[in-house]
């Protein structure tokens, strides 16, 4: 990591610069780094204490070695997956929703559909009447239209006679 | 449930190698997820029992792990590096479980007229033979309740950052949060383990 540190800034004084001491203890600070921090911890008791205090606890935790994994865990994977593959797809389903289920997405997607469709079951007949009034609403329109048709057709003639009354007789 | 897994990460250059065998489990390569489940299975089963402190809860866990990999292979996406998706899953469980868990550990101890604030420990499996030995058991177990008493988020990183040795971006992208947000919390972490583990230092340890 790069070096932000400063030779006369102490390390620990800010929190965007503390990590270098962990960085350090871990042997993951870069050259360039361990060499500013050598330097400053020869003048800084809080740092030297921290560097040691630190480098006991990275040791502690080196103790702590896990036990072996048990011989037949590969064996019993399988045999849950070759369970989960056989299961009914309706299982499946449950278990993707399951696993998927801690997003916090989709409880808030279920919620909104719960709520969408306990809107529509309390107004069952507000969608209903729509198509029929919209039909209605066109059976209206083009009688009205027909109506109008008529009437300017029948309004031409008028018209036509008066200008010509034989043309009006072949008619 | 790849969705749910497989979240955004931060977007990568080019797959990883892991990633890039993944991406052949996708396609109907089951040796590859021998091979991932052969790679990481150890990692994955000792950092589970870091954080929960119980061999056969740890080995359920990883199984659960591995079997959602597995099942998500259909859509899987690389969008981040694979040991990233999968501590990521692990980490998920752990912390499901710790809190679950929690509350039934706490009425046992309820129900039991436990008298005491120190949770029982079952690392005595191996009986010491030598003082040695019985030395090392009781750092050993100091240790342990040293980390496991730490807030769950914190243990977790700790657990990342020492024994996988994880980058910090990498524990971010384990634990959902930003780089500082996990310099800050490795950083109180090791406090209350310094503090803890102080008598170590004078103890000897090195």
């Amino acid at each position: 990591m790069n070096c932000p540190l400063r030779p006369m800034n102490c390390p620990l004084r800010k929190e965007e610069t503390a990590h270098m001491l962990l960085d350090y203890s871990a042997g993951r600070l870069d050259a360039a780094g361990t060499s500013v921090l050598e330097r400053h911890m020869e003048s800084c008791p809080a740092c030297a204490a921290f560097r040691i205090e630190q480098a006991a606890v990275w040791n502690a935790l080196d103790a702590w070695e896990p036990s072996p994994v048990s011989p037949d865990f590969n064996r019993r994977l399988w045999q849950r997956i070759d369970a989960a593959d056989a299961a009914p797809w309706y299982e499946r389903l449950a278990e993707s929703l399951r696993i998927a289920a801690w997003k916090p997405v989709l409880p808030l997607t279920a919620a909104i559909l719960i709520v969408a469709a306990g809107f529509l079951f309390d107004h069952p007949g507000g969608r209903s009447p729509l198509p029929g009034a919209a039909a209605n609403s066109v059976s209206v329109t083009e009688a009205e239209q027909v109506e109008q048709a008529l009437d300017d057709i029948q309004l031409l003639r008028q018209l036509n006679t008066a200008a010509s009354p034989d043309s009006a007789k072949k008619m | 449930m790849a969705q749910g897994v497989n979240g955004v990460m931060g977007a990568l250059p080019a797959p990883d190698f892991d990633a890039q065998l993944m991406l052949r489990v996708r396609d109907g390569d089951e040796e590859s997820f021998r091979v991932l489940l052969e790679k990481h299975r150890n990692p994955v089963v000792h950092f589970l029992y870091r954080m929960v402190q119980d061999e056969g809860v740890s080995e359920e866990l990883s199984q659960e792990v591995f079997l959602r990999v597995y099942r998500s292979r259909g859509t899987y996406e690389p969008t981040a590096r694979f040991t990233t998706w999968l501590f990521r899953i692990a980490t998920h469980l752990a912390l499901n479980w710790l809190r679950d868990g929690r509350n039934e550990r706490g009425q046992v101890r309820l129900d039991d007229g436990g008298d005491g604030d120190v949770p029982t420990r079952d690392v005595a499996d191996r009986k010491p033979s030598v003082e040695q030995q019985m030395v090392y058991q009781a750092r050993l177990l100091e240790v342990r309740d040293a980390i496991a008493l730490l807030p769950e988020k914190q243990r977790a990183a700790v657990l990342m950052h020492k024994y996988e040795e994880m980058e910090y971006s990498q524990i971010a992208g384990v634990l959902e949060c930003s780089e500082s947000a996990v310099k800050s919390l490795l950083f109180r972490a090791y406090e209350t383990l310094r503090a803890r583990l102080a008598h170590m230092v004078t103890g000897g340890a090195r």
